[in-house]
């Protein structure tokens, strides 16, 4: 043991010298990731910061150009039989992994079988729900083989859905969908994701990863295009100030956020790194509406009329991020969002009507009202928590706040152990994927456990449409409907703070934060 | 008290420290009604503003008042130096006193005992502690409380063994006294004075500890804080807002200092009396922090 | 003197095995699973997870298994770090962390012995005066807030060093400076009360008398009784370095075992967390045994007394 330690500390202070300072890398491009991953099997993945990576690593059926949009990835083009629910995907010529094999539709049939596979015990399996079977596979129900994906030919992958969803190219957009290299799972079983064993589809390959230090990819070969960056290292920095002092110390060429108070110094000092983009994502307060007090919709409603997101947006936090008038953010695309027509009404109208709501659901100043409300964010929602509970403080209800750390917050609210709570979601350009986190059925993460029949019966004949804009007017009268029993307060869509530097080229903002080095050079 | 005894007539550095934890004592006492702001209420004229006749140390990142902060963090890290101090204490000098009195074999084992738990990484338990069980002030203050109580049991042991040997002890024996009660009417009133001087080198490992757990941000959390809190939202703003980590880290480091210094004059006064067998390891436990 | 050292590796040994016992049913106390994600699983799903880490196993089979496992050196797989074993984890963090502990270890010992014995040998005057205040200026000045500080004067500012992570030389001048400078004033402040008190020693003021030569005296006489009491504090130093290179490996992002811990302590990754202090717990009690080894060489009164 001993000997073994010496030598890696030999290793580690000797020869492994890398060139760490990025100033001094020629060509390597060195990235701040907010966190360690905790897997690169893009079927066990969980988490943003490991979608980035893996993003560079693979290349799914379809994928993202540095604007956002949807373009064609591994496959060239794509149809949709007329009923919606058979999607057929072309894939390109001369497919293969980055060690010289042909990747066929055989590969993706057999990558989406995995996924769903009981045995892979993937924890974001349900992204392919939509695929018909999906849910039984993944129950164990029925065999991965009765999953609706079929390979009619070495170019050809179909598609079965269960009901029309035409969101399909963007949730395949999803390291969910992505093809992973039977031929090395079937040599090297769970090991495959070892760098020495690696095989990938995308624009790069791993090199190395060191636990705690960083994640090396190298460019793929055989990837169908050349990229201009030889080799990308992501940096786990999940410190704001460590990220914030590092970039600034020349060792990280961009990072994914930084101090929000210094905000105001970056504009001011070093304007051309800044980069703020909005993410398609809704922070929102839930209310449990089966505990007192609130499921008491004249509590739920009162507490709303006193949350002001945008002093919250611009006041408090100055940060850049968006302040929410309804539950699906403004930044999905070809929805119309309901907005409640308190949000036009001056404060003290509002005020005055939430005291009178209170007096009614029986609180005032001889009873108070006392909450309890959990939190998870240190950062800006900290910030924002401690300034809601002065909100509410006007209208005499005492806020209690209490922090758990991620894991605890979600696994409470989950159990529907809270009274108020913070939650977020990051979701996709598509208002069913906000609206389905309120349907009664929707399981635990309706972690207010709202339930509203006509609500249900709307966001259901919604999701049997196949035509956008039929979905979309039913959704409207769904969100309009839940808004006024005040389930949640939609609280703000998150801007996303990067510093890049103005080196690298080709870095362009989009709604999902996502920035692919092969689109990047110097 | 020796404490006083020292403010009163120990030298300039000695009384100039008693002086500050005194006023440190008050501050956690009174200070955050002074200032006349709630720690917790935000003042949104004040955004991280600079100190000033409203705000005497500023005003952290959302506006509440830093003196009223750190006066609240000074009670918050004075009472965990408190509360594991006397941990300490009940549960050394019975240990301590206990092994001396008894001697032989069992003396040895339990010394050997504390010779190893030396050895045991704590500060990781505690942390453990924290993870699991939530973050409850009094379980940290307990648990950082059961650290530190082997410096004490070490010295009391000691002055133990030389009590033993005192006449009175004998003539309480001979008259048929039984070992609880020669323990609690003659050991224990005879060790306090020596366990009260060394739990003053206690206190500042304690703030430390405490401190650095919750910079960590495992232990303490809002809207309650503690220095060791306040460092490490100051170390987040040092740049826009200097005074977020001065103050602070002025309270913390003071007063630590001032623990020790105030510690290494009560001991040296302690063993001019006693001529010291112990002063090895009180010079261990002022570094252990 | 056998007696002695089996009599403190028995004691250790027994320490050892109660650290892993407490800290193993410790953790399986906790609220909220390994396997909590914000979405809840499918119920195959979760049993397949369960088993693979060998929870659905009665808490005192899982312990047994643990011990066994531990017996042939293996840390068992992480529950968060998917992709790697405990041991794999260990391996590529702990050069990291001796590598920083280790330089802390020998700087401090190096400063503060320097310092203490020059002010040791002349108490009360100007320069013991000086030197001691100066070390003492070290009690007021915690880690916490020294290495944030430092990372913005030498790194973001001055742009002489690097503010963090692993890789060069340089990344490995400011961790462990930081982290031994508490250290420095208290073995300053250690030895410097020990040579001191061993100045009024009988053999020492005899030699004196005899004419000796000041050095001689110093390396002969005085430094070998004066730093014992340097040499048993080195033991639980170890322990305490070791809480403060947690911080230092947050502060400066080194890859350590000291930052896997804190982030598997807050990520519920059991296995990582009880590896972690399995390897921290063995890494101290060996180095108390070392430093014993050395002391019962070293002290004259032991090795009579065996």
């Amino acid at each position: 043991m001993k000997t073994f330690a010496l030598q890696h500390l030999l290793l580690l202070l000797l020869l492994n010298g890398l060139p760490a300072h990025a100033r001094e890398s020629d060509g390597d491009l060195i990235l701040g990731n907010p966190g360690e991953p905790q897997t690169l099997d893009p079927h066990r993945y969980n988490l943003r910061l490991e979608e980035t990576i893996l993003t560079d690593l693979f290349l799914g059926l379809t994928a993202m150009d540095p604007e956002g949009r949807i373009i064609p990835g591994a496959a060239e083009s794509w149809t949709v039989s007329e009923d919606g629910l058979t999607w057929t995907f072309r894939l390109r010529e001369n497919l293969k992994w980055s060690d010289g094999e042909p990747l066929t539709a055989e590969d993706f049939v057999f990558s989406f079988r995995r996924l769903l596979d009981p045995a892979t015990a993937a924890s974001l399996a349900y992204f392919m729900y939509p695929i018909a079977n999906a849910r039984a596979v993944n129950a164990g129900e029925l065999p991965p083989a009765a999953l609706g994906v079929s390979a009619p030919d070495p170019r050809t992958l179909a598609l079965e859905l269960a009901e029309p969803y035409p969101h399909l190219p963007e949730r395949l957009l999803y390291p969910t969908g992505f093809a992973v290299p039977g031929h090395v799972i079937d040599a090297h079983g769970d090991d495959w994701v070892k760098a020495e064993h690696w095989v990938s589809n995308g624009a790069y390959r791993l090199e190395a990863w060191r636990p705690q230090a960083y994640v090396a990819l190298e460019a793929n070969p055989h990837f169908h295009e050349p990229v201009a960056i030889p080799r990308v290292r992501y940096l786990p920095l999940a410190n704001e100030q460590n990220a914030y002092n590092r970039y600034r110390a020349g060792e990280v060429h961009a990072i994914g956020g930084f101090p929000s108070s210094e905000l105001d110094r970056v504009r001011r000092t070093m304007p051309e790194h800044l980069r703020i983009s909005p993410l398609l994502s809704m922070i929102y307060l839930v209310f449990n509406t089966t505990r007192a007090p609130f499921d008491d919709v004249r509590v739920r409603e009162a507490l709303t009329l006193m949350v002001q997101p945008d002093i919250l947006t611009e006041k408090i936090q100055r940060t850049g991020n968006y302040a929410a008038r309804s539950f699906v953010p403004f930044l999905v695309e070809g929805y119309d969002a309901p907005v409640p027509a308190f949000h036009d009404q001056p404060l003290p109208d509002r005020m005055s009507r939430a005291k009178a709501l209170l007096g009614e659901a029986g609180y005032g100043p001889d009873n108070p009202l006392e909450v309890t409300l959990r939190y998870f964010d240190e950062g800006d929602g900290k910030r924002s928590n401690l300034a809601i509970a002065s909100f509410w403080r006007q209208i005499g209800v005492t806020t209690r706040l209490h922090h758990t750390e991620l894991k605890v917050h979600f696994t409470d609210l989950r159990q529907g152990d809270f009274q108020v709570a913070q939650a977020g979601w990051i979701g996709e350009n598509n208002p069913g994927h906000y609206l389905e986190l309120l349907i009664s059925d929707a399981g635990n993460v309706n972690y207010g456990r709202y339930r509203n029949q006509a609500y249900d019966t709307l966001m259901q004949a919604a999701g049997k449409q196949k035509e956008l804009a039929e979905r979309y007017r039913l959704m409207r009268e769904a969100e309009a409907l839940a808004m006024g029993e005040y389930p949640v307060v939609p609280l703000w869509s998150v801007a996303v703070k990067r510093l890049v530097s103005p080196d690298l080229k080709g870095w362009h903002e989009n709604h999902r934060d996502v920035h692919a080095v092969r689109y990047l050079s110097w | 008290m020796p404490f006083f005894r020292t403010a009163l007539t120990g030298t300039l550095l000695a009384r100039l420290c008693s002086v500050w934890i005194l006023l440190t004592l008050v501050g956690a006492g009174f200070g955050a009604a002074w200032s006349g702001w709630d720690p917790e209420a935000i003042d949104w004229e004040a955004l991280e503003a600079a100190p000033d006749a409203a705000h005497w140390f500023g005003t952290d990142l959302i506006g509440r008042d830093l003196f009223a902060r750190v006066m609240l963090g000074a009670r918050v890290s004075l009472t965990a130096a408190l509360i594991a101090t006397t941990v300490s204490i009940l549960i050394g000098v019975p240990y301590g006193a206990f092994a001396g009195l008894r001697g032989g074999r069992t003396d040895q084992l339990m010394m050997r005992i504390v010779d190893v738990l030396y050895a045991v990484p704590f500060i990781l338990v505690v942390i453990l502690l924290m993870v699991v069980f939530g973050r409850e002030p009094l379980l940290f203050f307990l648990a950082l409380g059961a650290i530190y109580w082997l410096d004490i049991a070490r010295i009391v042991r000691g002055q133990t063994l030389v009590i033993r040997e005192q006449a009175y002890i004998e003539a309480a024996r001979t008259l048929g006294a039984g070992r609880l009660r020669i323990l609690l009417r003659h050991v224990v009133p005879n060790v306090a004075g020596p366990a009260l001087v060394y739990a003053t080198l206690t206190i500042p490992a304690v703030i430390l500890a405490e401190s650095f757990i919750s910079f960590l941000g495992l232990g303490i959390q809002e809207p309650d804080t503690s220095w060791g809190v306040l460092i490490a939202d100051g170390t987040r703003t040092m740049e826009s807002a200097p005074w977020t980590l001065f103050f602070p880290a002025l309270f913390l480091g003071l007063t630590v200092w001032c623990f020790n210094m105030l510690g290494d004059r009560l001991r040296d006064q302690y063993d001019r009396q006693t001529r010291g067998y112990t002063r090895n390891i009180a010079s261990e436990s002022a570094a252990r922090g | 003197m056998t007696g002695y050292l089996l009599n403190r590796l028995l004691i250790s040994g027994a320490t050892f095995l109660v650290i892993i016992t407490a800290v193993f049913f410790m953790i399986r106390a906790a609220p909220g699973g390994p396997f909590d994600g914000d979405r809840r699983l499918p119920p195959e799903v979760e049993a397949n997870l369960l088993a693979a880490y060998d929870l659905d196993q009665p808490p005192g089979r899982q312990y047994l298994n643990y011990l066994g496992m531990l017996a042939r050196g293996d840390l068992g797989p992480s529950f968060k770090q998917k992709d790697f074993t405990v041991n794999e984890l260990i391996a590529s963090g702990l050069p990291v962390s001796l590598g920083v502990g280790l330089t802390a270890l020998l700087l401090a010992v190096l400063g503060g012995v320097g310092i203490g014995v020059q002010a040791g040998l002349s108490p009360g005057s100007f320069s013991d005066a000086a030197l001691m205040g100066a070390a003492n200026l070290g009690l007021a000045l915690p880690s916490i807030v020294l290495a944030p500080l430092a990372v913005l004067v030498f790194a973001v500012w001055l742009g002489w060093l690097p503010a963090g992570g692993v890789g060069s030389p340089a990344h490995f001048i400011l961790p462990p400076l930081a982290l031994a400078l508490p250290f420095v004033t208290a073995i300053a402040r250690l030895t410097r009360g020990s040579v001191a008190e061993t100045l009024l020693e009988p053999h020492v003021m005899t030699a004196h008398a005899k004419g000796l030569p000041h050095r001689r005296i110093v390396f002969r006489h005085i430094l070998p009784i004066a730093l014992l009491p340097v040499l048993s504090f080195l033991g639980p130093a170890a322990a305490a370095l070791l809480t403060g290179s947690v911080v230092i490996e947050q502060v400066f992002e080194l890859p350590g075992i000291g930052r896997y811990f804190v982030q598997a302590a807050l990520n519920r990754d059991y296995t990582l967390v009880m590896g972690v202090v399995v390897v921290y717990a063995a890494f101290i009690l060996m180095f108390n045994l070392l430093v014993d080894l050395c002391y019962a060489r070293l002290d004259p009164r032991i090795r009579v007394a065996d």
